[in-house]
């Protein structure tokens, strides 16, 4: 499931992608149904651990960088303890709940994740 | 696959395949298969933006602008271009502080060459490893313009003892990430380093790192910053996440799956020998010639052949190289396939370089997927 830009811009974040929907040229002849670079953006899957992950990963990136992964319960244990060292808000006594989290819907097995056909920015 | 006048099914027949490469053969399938292809990227991440370019549109030897992949470690705030400057300091004798204006009115070079992203391909890589999923589009060839480093450092004075030149970009990153702080070593940046203001003959974009962004030519991306704003020559490398861990390739191959440490591992720099399919019909006529085409490009300045085989890699025909061929640019290439029976056959490619490197079949595995080159293939279903 996606959801536009706007609805997903979390804690004030701005987006670059803001930026760039200024920058696409005016009268393009491009394919006019494909959404903008940068417009749509992944959604967690629905569960009790979405908030919390939303939380740790959206002041940063996307969904996507979570979805498209397919990673083992070690691999995400040492994604979640870079991206903690790196801000991530994570309360210690959640940690292994959110891991749980992310290595079931992303494990090895993830085929789940497509990218966006978007339609390119101006030149 | 991806085939022009093909149904647009043959990426599906692409071996090595990982599922974001099924989903690019869905969204090829999707565009008209009698038409130009949609001007399209694919998404990686909504933001920062990862975007890779599908195969079917890296059929030129420039790649336009707005189909070039796009890759942002987070969400930049671009430079004005009035206001930017670009500070030149370090080991120097004349430290320098150069508006666009400035550095417009020095001499101007121009080199063609590829940028490919040094992850390009790391979905492909098995044990799967973390990070964007970049398939095959994370590359394009294109015209850069603007000065040479080598002339800006002149005019700087460079002093004796500086080896490594640091590089910085106005792209901070957020909360307690590390900053992209780089350095590449000095020789290599005199030799032919680029402080890029165009792309394709358009002002550098704001996307790509406008308004200046370093070329190496034959070097993965990682040391072309965008939205440069400093270089400094120092006498030891830049130190950091993004040196001494991220961007880091092992010096021997091991066993895949079991992580190199640090010390087994050296700094990625050039380019490995690549090849890529980008054009193969879906389906075919025994007795009836068909084209393949792609791309193949190299860290060493000039590709020397590219190869096609049906059989696996037991023989193997040479295909024909484009007559566009500059240094570090890419080289399209073409192949009259006619196939001998029917039934399902893989084509499978690799390049040779000048200095006698050639594509491997399968790429080293490295735990952070960096430069992956295995042989790219296509299936074709053959009729009688």
């Amino acid at each position: 499931m996606r959801v536009r830009a706007r609805a997903a811009a979390v804690g004030g974040l701005v987006l670059a992608a803001a930026l760039l929907l200024g920058q696409a040229t005016a009268g393009s002849t491009r394919d006019e149904a494909l959404p903008v670079l940068g417009s749509e953006l992944g959604d967690f899957p629905a569960g009790a651990l979405k908030p919390l992950a939303e939380q740790a990963c959206f002041h940063c990136h996307s969904a996507d960088m979570v979805k498209q992964q397919r990673l083992t319960e070690k691999q995400w244990t040492a994604e979640i303890t870079k991206m903690v060292g790196w801000g991530a808000v994570v309360p210690e006594d959640q940690r292994a709940a959110l891991i749980a989290y992310l290595f079931e819907h992303f494990g090895p097995d993830n085929d789940r994740f497509h990218p966006v056909v978007a339609k390119p920015l101006g030149r | 696959m991806l085939g022009r006048g093909g149904s647009g099914g043959g990426i599906a027949g692409l071996s090595r395949r990982g599922f974001l490469a099924a989903a690019a053969g869905a969204a090829v399938a999707a565009a008209l298969p009698q038409a130009a292809p949609r001007r399209r990227l694919l998404q990686m991440n909504g933001y920062p933006i990862d975007a890779e370019t599908p195969l079917d549109l890296l059929t030129t030897y420039l790649t336009p602008n707005d189909l070039f992949f796009v890759r942002h470690h987070w969400n930049p705030v671009f430079p004005d271009s009035a206001a930017w400057t670009l500070t030149v300091d370090g080991e120097v004798e004349r430290p320098l502080t150069l508006s666009l204006a400035d550095l417009k009115k020095m001499p101007q070079a121009t080199a063609t060459c590829v940028l490919q992203c040094a992850g390009n391909g790391r979905a492909l890589h098995r044990p799967i490893v973390p990070g964007v999923q970049w398939t095959y589009g994370a590359v394009g060839n294109a015209r850069w313009s603007g000065v040479r480093v080598r002339d800006v450092l002149a005019r700087a004075g460079v002093k004796a003892g500086a080896r490594h030149l640091h590089t910085f970009g106005t792209d901070k990153p957020p909360e307690k990430v590390p900053p992209f702080h780089r350095s590449i070593e000095i020789e290599k940046i005199l030799e032919d380093g680029l402080i890029a203001l165009t792309m394709n003959g358009e002002p550098l974009p704001q996307l790509h790192g406008g308004p200046a962004r370093l070329v190496v030519p034959g070097w993965a991306g990682d040391h072309w910053m965008k939205w440069l704003d400093r270089i400094s020559p120092q006498a030891s490398p830049q130190t950091g996440f993004y040196m001494d861990v991220a961007y880091r390739y092992p010096r021997t191959p091991g066993e895949p799956g079991v992580a190199f440490k640090a010390e087994e591992m050296s700094p990625v720099t050039e380019l490995f020998v690549k090849s890529n399919i980008t054009e193969a019909p879906a389906r075919a006529t025994r007795g009836r010639a068909v084209t393949i085409r792609g791309f193949a490009l190299s860290g060493a300045p000039h590709v020397a052949k590219v190869e096609v085989t049906d059989d696996g890699g037991a023989t193997w025909a040479e295909a024909l190289l484009g007559k566009d061929d500059d240094p570090h640019a890419w080289r399209l290439w073409s192949f009259p396939y006619t196939p001998k029976a029917a039934g399902r056959v893989t084509l499978r490619a690799r390049a040779t370089d000048e200095r006698g490197s050639i594509q491997p079949k399968d790429a080293v595995w490295n735990q952070s997927g960096y430069l992956y080159n295995g042989w790219p293939s296509a299936e074709i279903e053959v009729g009688a």
